[in-house]
């Protein structure tokens, strides 16, 4: 067995030396350890085999060091301050034809764009955040069975990839809360990518964007929540809309809706047919309390929906994969 | 969960249409999945009697049944009695039983609406004329049975609609139970009738039994006691010894059919009245056999309610072996445990045809213990739903009172004593005060007080009216969701219907709302990207640690997600580059030879450690690779140039590679990369082509090349670098271009830096750019510079220009060693 240790250093120090690595993994004394394991006591060859393979894998690992470093040596120095090749001569632009931008981030951008012309400042969600954002401040206290329907994943640490960008909730209102007592209002959406540990298939995702909306302001109705929500719509279809809601149950809200629009005409929408578009509701009193925001003297509405559906709709997108797929197939489409 | 229409008739008088009532539980209660209409499953099928059986000749288990269906069916062919043939296959069919005949042109209930219904007819078997089938249980959809065909109790006229009678002319709603996490209550059909009742602006009358908080156990004590060893984990646990009747009774058929139709199988008359309770009422129960938990504990049983322990295994009722946890509730019989409390009975103490005496539980538990216990052991029956809901510790007891009741009457067993009751966790009953308003300010509403008070009152809230103005709400004890004043307000918003609240706009002043200028500054960079013929692209956060390990970087500088759904997404990406790097292979596979792909997003490296809110830094990035498959020449200046367009006016330097730990550094090669350094001395980013082992690792084709920056430095550098307009001259300007040969270690940045040392000290308005690189001697280069002059305050003369420019010509000269040619 020690006869292995002194074939290992001894071959190491053979490999750093050569300029073939490679070829001292064919070395005799390698053949030979191999050799004795057929004259070993049946018993004893498990070990034996296990050690001469570990051996045989730092030999490998450390060929292929020493040839990258060989191959890393051969690489040719350029001029990096030069604007082109020697030889070269001015370089052109790809094709402007050919550039495109994701689909999702242009329709986020439109949704944003109608959101701050409403009056509401937009911040980005956090893609790695805490229990206490993500579920704490938020009503939901430690193994409650509501936590069960955001899937979350988890890091070693306990962080969590928010699965919903109300993530942002707590921090949007402990930032708005100086302005509120100032002159009365908090308008603010949050945006960004969201994760739930999710199988994936062509309408589900484990990773997707949501846009999520806080108003509190002294005299916050539900009343004005559906009418906000009404208005959005309405502008980002441009055509009026009816809207319907559902119960719902989610702890950081009470009352809890769901809302859905009659589906618009430019997505080939007939009377009758709705579109289920976001939760939403008035603040819960507690998620306003954790903010240290007085729930007697203000109020608030919340909501959240999801934006790769209204892009799937807006160009009718078969496969949510596509999104996140990299595919130049798909995100020529788009230019 | 299914909620069966004919069951929920039983408690509330419903008049709409199944899809106006559909509709109104959907705007007001919850969401309805889909409605299914199951008459049509049954449609045609009768009860009939078998006056006649006689085996068939030549076979071993067929028999000729001659069946009276009371002229019912008008279609088949009758003997002179009257009566119709039907071959069957049941080893228990005996004349003189009720059955189900499944006539001619029905078809198979059980085969209904599937991809292949079979449809009866009448039929040749050997040489005998058999019309339709005699059904069994499971052919009629019902349940598992193996016996044979299903045998009927009592004397029902023969050719009865077997849909009528066991009223099987019903619309089963399924609900989406996500919405009803809340409400204990509306898993039981009553709690949901109370709504509906309420919701169709109907007063609810609940039965006797469920608003019976005390009922009559009967006398004495002593055969069994309850110890809840810590009052955490139940609020009350109530249990009643029964004896002396027929555990082998099967509970009546139109329960069983109704028990069937919302999915729990029918098993005996004990088992299936805890079932019917817990569907009626949300309050699962469970049997234990007596002799069996005494044989375990001896006599004196003493059932404790207390946690798992360390070792300890069970063996429950479908035979799987768990070892509890010290978090799992358990249910035991002195030190043995004999159920997982809320999930799950033991086989220890199940009972069977033998049992003689019987244990019924009727408990309330800690439902966060409960839904641990769930997730843990992958449990999900009907009962452990419901317990997770939270139903309350009050409903115990009239529901135990009813299932006394019940099992007296269905196999005539009798109470041995009273009940053994434990309550640690009693609650006062609540009192809210809700002004009338706080409804028409949180709702945006300008509702009559009687309105609000009918609403609540129908679902079965106390309201007394207090100066016109203010309700105080008595919350129902099967509402333990109700705790604030919002609850209630959200019960009368809802009863009412949020659609008839007019939507209003908020008032807000004209104050603009300025967007936020990094956002401002990532939209432009994106726009500026595309225009130079890059295409955006997005991809997961979360990586494979062997992609992570080909771009050069540690897998152990990521967060790792100890619950992801495959490898391939284990770890938060440290950069951006290692997505870009792998799907820029495919991409060529699919014949796309040039491109740029880029994406700008967020990472997320371990080192950088945490923020003031003690979670991990997040850095926005931005990064672009370029690739070309049969591309030639330096890839390093392909990228660069993308780079120059998007960065072009912000003098970024160009700087030679150093050690340098930042990860993005990490899949470039540092003799053909650049760090970016911006005017502000700060390091942006780094542009390159990548190691010999990226190409390998990625199946790049070699005239690739990327860049990536931080994307938050980039707008601060941005920020200081005003766009200082400067009017034209009203002179024209002049160009000239020198060609310096040098020696070819000398870099064109070392050229232009030379030369910039003279230019900027003129006052004129210069700039230089190197148009041409020409090498044909080993040791030699020519670079030649285009250097543009012009003044403000008169046209240059040939004498100035040439000053200047010889000046320049000396400078490189002197420092670079440069010849002009």
């Amino acid at each position: 067995m020690q006869n292995i240790e002194d074939v290992k250093n001894n071959l190491l120090s053979q490999i750093a030396a050569s300029d073939f690595p490679r070829e001292i993994l064919k070395s005799s004394e390698l053949k030979k350890l191999y050799g004795a394991i057929s004259s070993m006591p049946v018993e004893q060859r498990g070990i034996y085999g296990k050690s001469i393979n570990d051996l045989k894998i730092v030999l490998e690992s450390a060929v292929l060091t020493k040839e990258t470093e060989a191959e890393d040596l051969s690489v040719e120095q350029i001029d990096i301050t030069a604007p082109f090749d020697v030889n070269g001569g001015k370089i052109g632009l790809l094709s402007a034809e050919n550039g495109s931008s994701h689909p999702l981030t242009t329709e986020l951008e439109n949704v944003i764009n109608i959101f701050t012309r409403m009056g509401f400042e937009a911040i980005e969600s956090r893609q790695i955040d805490d229990d206490n954002h993500m579920f704490g401040t938020l009503n939901f206290p430690d193994n409650h069975p509501a936590r069960d329907g955001y899937d979350t994943f988890r890091t070693e640490e306990g962080f969590i990839p928010p699965a919903h960008t109300s993530t942002m909730q707590n921090r949007i209102l402990k930032a708005g809360k100086a302005k509120l007592e100032a002159d009365g209002q908090i308008a603010a959406v949050s945006y960004g990518r969201v994760f739930r540990n999710e199988d994936i298939d062509a309408t589900h995702e484990h990773t997707f964007y949501q846009c999520e909306g806080v108003f509190v302001s002294s005299d916050a109705t539900l009343g004005q929540m559906l009418g906000t929500l009404r208005s959005f719509f309405e502008v980002y279809y441009g055509q009026k809309l009816k809207i319907k809601t559902q119960p719902a149950y989610f702890p950081f809200v009470e009352p809890g809706l769901e809302f859905a629009i009659e589906k618009p005409v430019a997505l080939g929408g007939k009377p009758g047919e709705w579109l289920e578009m976001l939760g939403c509701g008035m603040i819960h009193p507690n998620v306003l309390r954790s903010a240290g925001i007085d729930p007697e003297k203000y109020r608030g509405f919340a909501w959240g929906g999801g934006i790769d559906r209204l892009v799937m709709l807006k160009y009718g997108i078969e496969d949510i994969r596509h999104f996140e797929s990299g595919k130049l197939a798909f995100l020529r489409k788009f230019v | 969960m299914i909620i069966s229409l004919n069951w929920l008739k039983k408690f509330t008088n419903i008049d709409i249409s199944v899809d106006e009532l559909a509709e109104l539980i959907n705007t007001r209660l919850v969401e309805i999945e889909s409605v299914v209409n199951i008459s049509e499953k049954y449609k045609n099928i009768l009860i009939v009697k078998a006056v006649e059986v006689k085996s068939l000749e030549g076979s071993d288990h067929l028999s000729v049944v001659k069946i009276n269906d009371g002229g019912a069916n008008h279609y088949v062919e009758r003997d002179e009695n009257n009566l119709i043939q039907v071959v069957c296959g049941a080893p228990n069919i005996t004349s003189g039983q009720t059955v189900v005949w499944l006539p001619p042109k029905s078809v198979v209930p059980q085969t209904f609406g599937t991809a292949q219904p079979f449809m009866l007819d009448t039929r040749n078997l050997r040489g005998v004329i058999s019309n339709g089938m005699i059904a069994s249980a499971k052919e009629l959809d019902l349940f598992d049975e193996h016996t044979g065909i299903l045998v009927l109790d009592g004397d029902i006229e023969p050719g009865t609609s077997f849909a009528k009678e066991y009223e099987l002319d019903d619309y089963l709603l399924n609900i989406e139970n996500k919405s009803l996490t809340h409400r204990p209550d509306c898993f039981g059909i009553i709690g949901f009738a109370r709504e509906v009742s309420a919701i169709m602006g109907k007063d609810f009358v609940s039965p006797d039994w469920i608003m019976n908080l005390n009922p009559y156990f009967g006398e004495g004590s002593g055969n069994i006691s309850i110890v809840i060893d810590d009052a955490d984990i139940s609020d009350r646990y109530q249990a009643m010894v029964m004896t002396d009747g027929d555990s082998k009774k099967q509970s009546p058929m139109i329960l069983q059919t109704y028990l069937a139709r919302v999915g729990v199988r029918p098993i005996s008359a004990i088992v299936d009245v805890t079932n019917y309770l817990m569907m009626l009422a949300g309050q699962p129960l469970h049997a234990f056999d007596f002799d069996k938990v005494r044989s375990i504990c001896g006599d004196n049983v003493e059932i404790h309610v207390r946690f798992g322990r360390e070792g300890e295994k069970l063996e429950l009722l479908d035979g799987k072996v768990i070892d509890l946890s010290s978090d799992d509730i358990v249910i035991a019989a002195g030190e043995t445990a004999i159920a997982l409390a809320g999930a799950m009975g033991g086989a220890n103490t199940e009972i069977d045809e033998s049992t003689k005496t019987i244990i019924i539980e009727s408990a309330s538990f800690n439902l966060y213990k409960l839904r641990a216990t769930q997730m843990r052991h992958g449990i999900f029956s009907e009962a452990v739903t419901r317990f997770t809901k939270g139903q309350p510790a009050e409903l115990t007891a009239p529901v135990l009172g009813e299932a006394v009741r019940l099992v007296r009457e269905w196999t005539g067993m009798q109470p041995v004593t009273s009940v053994a009751d434990t309550y640690p966790g009693k609650r006062e009953r609540q009192t809210i005060k809700v002004p009338l308003q706080k409804v028409d300010d949180i709702l945006g509403v300008d509702m009559s007080i009687l309105d609000a008070a009918n609403s609540i009152s129908h679902a079965g809230f106390g309201v007394k009216i207090e100066d016109s103005l203010i309700m105080n709400v008595e919350v129902p004890y099967w509402r333990s969701d109700i705790h604030i004043l919002e609850d209630v307000v959200e019960e009368i918003g809802r009863i009412n219907g949020f659609d008839n609240i007019k939507s209003t706009l908020p008032m807000r002043d004209f104050t603009a709302v300025m967007p936020d200028g990094f956002d401002i500054f990532r939209n432009n960079l994106r726009r500026t990207l595309v225009k130079s013929g890059a295409n955006e692209v997005l991809t997961y956060s979360f990586i494979h640690g062997d992609i992570i390990k080909k771009a050069g970087q540690n897998p152990e500088d990521s967060y790792r997600l100890i619950n992801s759904i495959s490898p391939d997404l284990q770890y938060y990406r440290q950069t951006l580059m290692p997505s870009l790097l792998s799907i820029t292979q495919p991409n060529i596979k699919q014949g796309y030879d040039e491109f740029a792909l880029f994406e700008i997003n967020k990472c997320h490296y371990k080192p950088d450690g945490l923020t003031d809110e003690e979670v991990p830094l997040e850095i926005d990035r931005m990064a672009l690779i370029f690739a070309a498959k049969a591309g030639s020449g330096t890839a390093y200046y392909r990228a660069r140039r993308i780079l120059e367009f998007i960065m072009g006016d912000l003098n970024i330097t160009y700087k030679k590679i150093t050690e340098s730990n930042n990860p993005i550094l990490s899949p470039f090669e540092p003799k053909r990369s650049a760090e970016l350094i911006g005017a502000n001395g700060k390091t942006i980013g780094f542009i390159g082509e990548y190691k010999k082992s990226v190409i390998k690792n990625f199946k790049l084709p070699v005239c690739s090349a990327g860049f990536e920056v931080n994307t938050l430095e980039l707008f601060n550098l941005v920020k200081t670098v005003g766009k200082d307009y400067k009017p034209l001259s009203r002179y024209p300007s002049t160009e000239r271009d020198i060609c310096f040969r040098v020696n070819q270690v000398i870099n064109c940045g070392q050229i232009i830096d030379s030369a910039n040392e003279i230019l900027l000290k003129t006052d004129l308005e210069s700039s230089i750019e190197v148009i041409d690189i020409y090498k044909k001697e080993s040791e030699t280069k020519n670079v030649t510079v285009r250097i543009k002059l012009v003044s403000y305050s008169h046209t240059l003369n040939g004498d100035e220009v040439t000053e200047v420019i010889n000046n320049v010509v000396n400078s490189v000269v002197a420092k670079l060693d440069a010849i002009v040619i």
